[in-house]
């Protein structure tokens, strides 16, 4: 994406999300050939190449049109995903996904909208009888709490709470309409005061983002990032699904403290129910008049819509999320200018995860003070954690910033049987037994060079074939490139077909490889991913595998 | 700014550019591939990788910029294993073939050279075949690095966006299209991806392999007016290829697809080499000796015969400032008639009479650094985009980078897309429509009053008529809605604004009262002699400019000094030898009806074909068999040619030197670069044989001497122009003395007719309006891949991309005929007819047709009618009342 194609498109009138047109071109009639490329091209006011480009990189506008997704992220690739897929393929049209988010109880798959969990022992043939039996989407995973105080997970495992009628008994938008009373400065100062830092990974200071953002001329733009990415976390999943009302307010309180009249969600197509609760709910909002135009009388202006990935892991990266949304390859930009000088549009945006957003109308509603009571000086608050299907006690565990891995291990059964836990997808960290005392806050991580990331956590059994989850790994590598620098663009085809050869000196090669990649690329998918890859090559080559 | 960074140990300015341009500063050059001066950062291909003390990992230099304090290290032993390591990969998805190291190869093999990677374990497999169905571009993939400088550049310096990068991770490659065939995407064959690609994967395919250049000549491309420099390669006595002046003011390396590649005309094998001498139905070829005498005494014959205004002349707007001064020279001082004129007439005459009315001078009141200047830009009746690329794409640059545009033009144009607002007004009803938009600006207020007061005059007169102007009944006439006439009121009320406008405000019978209304546009909102603002008409040839500039008019003579005075006369006879006659002469048009009644009985063309390019064309052809003398100067046997009863084998553009002046004003030396073919001569040497024959004692050393003639004849314009000035960029006139810096903009310090003119201009119907029976409005002009009638580009490979006239029709209006693109169709005025295939085009409005008139077989010019405007006499091309019919089976 380039300034130049923005400015074009900008200035011949394009639609303002164009590929949400494609998206429904290719729901009805399939991929797009030359000639539909052309006529798509002409009525966006797109150049061709620039939608061709587009429609090639993102999985959903090219793929043929599939049954069945089935989910081989890393907690359902431990769990046989590969070999489910390979069966089901067989019966049925098929493609598979990077996790739909139900670590909790891998495999899962979708079948059209629907999630099926297909049951660890559970043959091909059975799996698909399920999928067309059609049911009730599985039941939310268990949420539980370590933290004195439950702010994210206040309104989830509790049933209904999506209502809006329901979510403001429970004490939805009374943060906001106290806030809309005073200045959006106090806002701003009460996040700045409260420490946030964002929950995407990166950990970022809420605050100043806000700030910065907030201090550049308008409009600006409010983006919740809800392309839960990394598999093996599955809690923005839940939010979307369970506190649509939360992650609203929370951005109609931080449009309000930057000066914004338009957010989007971001919501990845891998969690339909999440794009149609969300939906939903923004719809009552609306109609309840906590969106759009003067919210609950205040005078101020504020409209959010969804907007639903296309499947492509690198969205997720908040320069890339934007250029989806605007009708781009979703390719990481280097930096600077950053997204609250110049995001989307070109316009000051604030990108927030959708946990981030949660926080803040509890840190609103509470003061910045009780916030930083939670967690450590470094890293306020509280995180949830997503366990997957691999602990005894899978499910969402909040706990403070600063508590140990091991209390979490522990509460979620236990973790005698492991050989590590990955933490933070995959580029985060394969944590062995001997850092499990590590503090889960930014600053003691940091440390022992250990990711958080979004706070997924999946058990690497004993019997784990360490062996598949590396090339799993590599592979997912491979397909996610965005492609535009060349260490990552070549060095993971490279990495993946020198850990398939195997033989001696392949250690050697990729050792070498990974650094050139990591010390190399562009953005953090080539330079983090190196980092897991290389703990697991040294797991296997301590296990002997 | 003192140094507050160290590169390597050097002082260096960290003033928010990158680390890479920091370093060049310093001369240090660190190895890239993706990066490319002039081209936003890529970052894609990490070989700028550097030490930054205190980062975590290497920074790329290409979009990490220098921040003060930062202590950066190019060249460690670490970085350059890293860099080693990264070009290994890439190296290793090409096949074994496609590159070696080598010191005097590509970018790409020179940096193999430099860097010496190791060599990757296995070579890549093919990749997909080399791409040769665009006739000037061909896409090798195998070369494809994927750096995408060629799309960087196609956005920057194009504007357009031909490629993309499709797939992801190690499956990425490059389209340029809906297709995986180059010619199906929208390339408009600038060539400006060709310049930047450093492995050559794109490349062109004119030039002539294996052939070493031999001589390299800096010279002014001979198509459109907009005037750019090229280098032009010549190997084994051909054109080898043609670049842009990298360092040129004008085009800044940038060209056209004309201009860079259609250059095959030059080989051509149907050039004229020997003059040819048309007696008694047969022609045979004859020696200069015998062709000059012939026609020195034919000339003589007829002018004792019938008198010396029984014969004219036009001159070559594709030929040089000197030959069409020494050509009306010839004509005026030698054979003594004022029946002197060029195909300025049938273009911009309505322009360059109603600026010499409104200002006092008839050139460009500004230049082309104006567009990036302005604070508006309006284009009216132009499509730089095909007719003036190179401006075009400068007009499009400033557009994307915020500069708020209004498009007046019937079709929806490339720019019109990208306009905050466009105006499709109905052919030949531009005054309604500005005169609409002038009331708006003084109902408003948003009128210049201190510039009004202190620089202009006639506010009243015009104020006058807009009061009693019917708003609602002018917008009816023009057809254009109240919004957008308020919307572009407003981009244009804001302040100066820069007025670009093209034939579609000349070439009708309201032309001169078009541009009239436009500049009183200019004039309100204080915009003329201002910087960034005024009016800036688009000339149609490289030399139209010039050769009005140089006397190429019936009533003035060089410099627009008015023939009719008397001081002038006695100040031409000062540096001729003789005076012109003191009675104006006959226009293009009144010389070619003069011809038809006999009054003129011999006509001299140089360098045209107006037999194509003259309306009424079957009336023009019987005017021109008529004539009891023709003598064309030609480079190839056009419809006017054939006629003639002498041709002379002319030097084309490439082959003769002297000057050319741009639409700016701007007079630029044009060098030979390569030798004429057979006999054929440049056209200022012609003029002079001509003249010695009838007796003149002429003496010119060459073309810079005529120049230093011209400066004498009119010292106020060109007083202090010399070919030895003019190296480099050259100079806008006016410039009147050795030591005058040239005048980019005119009117700066007051306008030269004192004050500058408003003029109540009313708003009259034309002809071609409403005939009943003919249902459409047909407007001609060219394409992108022609010039003109296309007696040069039709001899280049560029027909293949555009093989014949095509009528543009709404796909609307097509359907209601039952055309489907391709399908022949009669188009059929009161005055003539063409058959031509329909293309429907949603650029057109419904009821408005478009037909380009580069192809003789077309005889577009049969369509248009008799209508001239009443002053400048120029011919309505631009409004003519059709219908549409089946050809015969």
């Amino acid at each position: 994406m380039s300034d130049a194609l923005r400015s074009l498109l900008a200035a011949r009138g394009a639609p303002r999300f164009p590929l949400l047109e494609v998206r429904d071109h290719v729901a009805r009639h399939g991929p797009p050939d030359a000639a539909v490329l052309r006529a798509l091209a002409d009525r966006l006011r797109m150049p061709v190449a620039a939608l061709r480009g587009a429609v090639s990189y993102y999985a959903d506008l090219h793929a043929e049109r599939a049954e069945l997704c089935v989910c081989r992220g890393t907690s359902c690739a431990l769990a046989g995903a590969d070999g489910l897929a390979d069966g089901l393929s067989r019966l049925t049209a098929c493609r598979t996904v990077y996790c739909v988010g139900h670590c909790d109880r891998s495999p899962a798959l979708l079948a059209g909208e629907r999630v099926v969990l297909a049951g660890a022992a559970a043959g091909p043939e059975e799996v698909l009888r399920e999928a067309r039996a059609g049911g009730a989407d599985p039941p939310p995973p268990d949420v539980r709490c370590l933290a004195p105080e439950r702010i994210v997970t206040r309104r989830l495992g509790r049933g209904g709470l999506a209502r809006l009628d329901r979510a403001r008994a429970d004490g939805a938008y009374s943060a906001l309409e106290r806030a809309l009373a005073g200045p959006p400065e106090a806002v701003l100062a009460a996040v700045v005061a409260s420490g946030e830092r964002g929950r995407g990974g990166a950990g970022f200071s809420t605050g100043r983002k806000w700030r910065a953002a907030a201090g550049a001329p308008g409009p600006r733009y409010v983006v919740a990032n809800g392309d839960e990415g990394d598999p093996g976390s599955f809690v923005d999943r839940v939010l979307m699904e369970e506190d649509p009302h939360g992650i609203i307010e929370g951005a109609a309180l931080c449009a309000y403290a930057v000066g914004a009249a338009e957010g989007i969600v971001f919501v990845r197509s891998e969690y339909p129910r999440a794009i149609a609760t969300m939906e939903r709910a923004i719809r009552e909002a609306r109609a309840a008049g906590l969106l759009g135009s003067s919210i609950l009388g205040s005078g101020f202006t504020f409209d959010l819509v969804v907007f639903p990935g296309m499947g492509s892991y690198v969205c997720g990266e908040e320069t890339a999320l934007l250029g989806a949304i605007e009708g781009f390859r979703a390719e990481a930009r280097p930096r600077p200018p950053y997204p609250v000088e110049s995001g989307l549009y070109g316009r000051p945006t604030v990108v927030n995860n959708v946990e981030t957003l949660v926080n803040v109308p509890w840190i609103v509603a509470n003061g910045p003070d009780a916030y930083r009571a939670l967690g450590t000086e470094a890293s306020p608050g509280t995180k949830a954690l997503s366990l997957n299907a691999g602990f005894a006690r899978p499910g969402i565990v909040e706990v403070e910033l600063g508590t140990p891995l091991s209390a979490v291990l522990e509460e979620a059964g236990g973790a005698d049987d492991l050989v590590a836990v990955l933490m933070g997808g995959p580029m985060g960290s394969v944590v062995r037994p001997r850092d499990w005392d590590v503090p889960l806050c930014h600053e003691a991580m940091a440390e022992r060079g250990v990711e958080l990331g979004h706070g997924g956590i999946v058990a690497l059994p004993r019997d784990a074939d360490l062996r598949a989850l590396l090339l799993h790994w590599l592979t997912f590598m491979a397909e996610e490139s965005c492609g535009r620098c060349v260490p990552c663009r070549i060095g993971s085809r490279r990495l993946l077909e020198i850990a398939r050869a195997g033989g001696p000196g392949a250690r050697a090669s990729l050792d070498r490889l990974l650094d050139v990649v990591s010390q190399g690329s562009l953005c953090a998918f080539g330079q983090r991913i190196p980092v897991p890859v290389g703990e697991l090559l040294d797991l296997i080559e301590e296990r002997g595998a | 700014m003192r140094p507050n960074a160290t590169i390597d140990g050097c002082a260096a300015v960290a003033d928010g550019r990158s680390i890479i341009e920091a370093a060049r500063d310093v001369g240090i050059e660190i190895p890239h591939l993706c990066w490319h001066p002039g081209l936003p950062a890529e970052g894609g291909c990490r070989l700028c990788l550097v030490e930054v003390e205190g980062a975590a990992r290497p920074v790329a230099a290409c979009h990490t910029p220098l921040r003060a304090g930062m202590v950066v290290r190019t060249s460690t032993r670490a970085l350059e294993e890293l860099r080693r390591e990264i070009l290994a990969l890439e190296q290793g998805t090409h096949p074994a073939s496609a590159f070696r190291p080598d010191a005097r190869g590509s970018e790409y093999e020179r940096l193999l050279e430099a860097l010496a990677p190791p060599p990757p374990p296995a070579p890549g497999p093919a990749r997909a075949a080399l791409d040769a169905s665009h006739p000037y571009l061909r896409l090798d993939p195998d070369l494809c690095i994927m750096c995408r400088r060629c799309l960087r550049a196609c956005e920057e310096v194009q504007g357009s966006f031909v490629y993309a990068v499709a797939g992801r991770g190690a499956d990425v490659r490059l389209v340029a299209g809906p297709t995986d065939r180059f010619a199906d995407g929208d390339c408009v064959a600038c060539g400006a991806c060709v310049d930047v690609c450093p492995t050559g994967a794109i490349s062109d395919r004119d030039r002539r392999n294996g052939l070493p250049t031999a001589a390299t000549t800096r010279t002014v491309c001979g198509y459109c007016g907009v005037g750019c420099q090229v280098d032009v390669h010549v190997a084994d006595g051909r054109v080898a290829r043609v670049e842009g002046a990298p360092d040129a003011a004008v085009n800044r390396g940038h060209l056209c697809q004309k201009g860079r590649y259609a250059h095959a005309w030059q080989s051509s094998p149907d050039r004229l080499t020997r003059p040819l001498l048309r007696e008694g139905g047969a022609v045979r070829e004859v020696t200069w000796d015998e062709a000059i005498a012939w026609a020195a005494g034919r000339l003589r014959e007829l002018a004792a015969a019938h008198g010396p205004d029984a014969l004219g002349v036009l001159t070559s707007a594709r030929s040089t400032n000197e030959a069409a001064y020494l050509l009306q020279k010839l004509f005026r001082a030698v054979v003594g008639t004022n029946n002197v004129d060029c195909c300025a007439r049938v273009c911009h005459s309505s322009t360059a009479t109603a600026l010499k009315l409104a200002t006092g001078a008839a050139g460009a009141t500004a230049c082309y650094a104006d567009i990036e200047t302005a604070r508006a830009i309006v284009v009216a009746g132009a499509n730089p985009t095909e007719a003036h690329p190179v401006v075009g794409s400068r007009i499009e640059r400033a557009v994307l980078r915020g500069t708020p545009l209004v498009v007046i033009d019937p079709r929806r144009t490339a720019l019109a897309e990208l306009a905050a607002v466009h105006l499709a007004v109905r052919p030949g009803a531009n005054v309604a429509l500005l005169n609409a938009l002038a009331k708006l600006l003084v109902e408003s207020g948003r009128v210049d009053r201190a510039y009004l007061a202190e620089r202009t005059e006639g506010v009243g007169e015009l104020t006058a008529l807009l009061a009693a102007l019917p708003y609602e009944a002018a917008l009816r006439a023009a057809g254009v809605s109240d919004g957008d006439a308020r919307r572009a009121a407003d981009v244009i009320g804001g302040g100066p604004t820069l007025f670009v406008s093209g034939l579609g405000l000349s070439e009708l019978t309201q032309g001169v009262a078009s541009v009239l209304a436009l500049a009183n546009l200019a004039l309100l909102t204080g915009s003329i002699g201002r910087p960034g603002a005024g009016m800036l008409p688009l000339r149609g040839q490289n030399n139209v400019q010039g050769n009005v500039d140089m006397g190429a008019a019936p009533d003035l003579a060089p410099g627009y000094q008015p023939i009719a005075s008397e001081a002038v006369r006695a100040r031409l006879a000062g540096v001729w030898g003789a005076p012109p006659p003191a009675r104006p002469g006959l226009t293009l048009v009144e010389m070619v009806r003069a011809a038809e009644s006999g009054a003129i009985r011999g006509l001299w063309i140089a360098g045209g074909d107006p037999a194509q390019y003259l309306p009424e064309q079957e009336r023009v052809l019987r005017a021109l068999e008529s004539l009891d003398l023709l003598v064309v100067q030609e480079i190839f046997m056009t419809d006017t040619a054939r006629r003639a009863h002498l041709v002379l084998p002319a030097a084309g553009p490439l082959e003769q030197g002297g000057t050319f002046t741009n639409a700016e004003r701007r007079i630029q030396l044009v060098r030979p670069a390569l030798a004429p073919p057979g006999e054929a001569r440049p056209d200022w040497e012609i003029a002079l044989l001509v003249a010695r024959a009838l007796g003149a004692d002429w003496s010119y050393g060459g073309p810079a001497e005529v120049m230093d003639e011209i400066a004498r004849a009119a010292p106020d314009l060109f007083g202090g122009v010399s070919h030895a000035r003019l190296a480099g960029d050259g100079l806008h006139w006016p410039c009147p003395t050795p030591d005058h810096p040239g005048t980019p903009r005119l009117h700066v310090g007051g306008f030269a007719r004192g004050r500058g003119a408003l003029t109540a201009v009313e708003y009259a119907g034309d002809p071609e309006h409403d005939v009943p029976g003919f249902p459409y409005t047909l407007i001609t002009g060219r394409v992108l891949e022609h010039h003109n009638v296309g007696t040069m580009t039709r001899r280049t490979p560029s027909v293949h991309l555009a093989p014949a006239d095509v009528l543009e029709i709404h796909p609307d209006d097509a359907a209601r005929e039952g055309l489907r693109p391709g399908d022949r169709v009669v188009v059929e005025s009161r005055w003539g007819r063409a058959e031509v295939p329909a293309h429907p085009s949603p650029r057109m409005a419904p009821g408005i047709l478009f037909l380009s008139f580069h192809f003789p077989e077309s005889h577009a010019n049969r369509v248009v009618g008799p209508h001239l405007d009443p002053i400048s006499k120029c011919p309505s091309y631009k409004v003519t009342a059709v219908r549409l019919a089946r050809p015969p089976a």
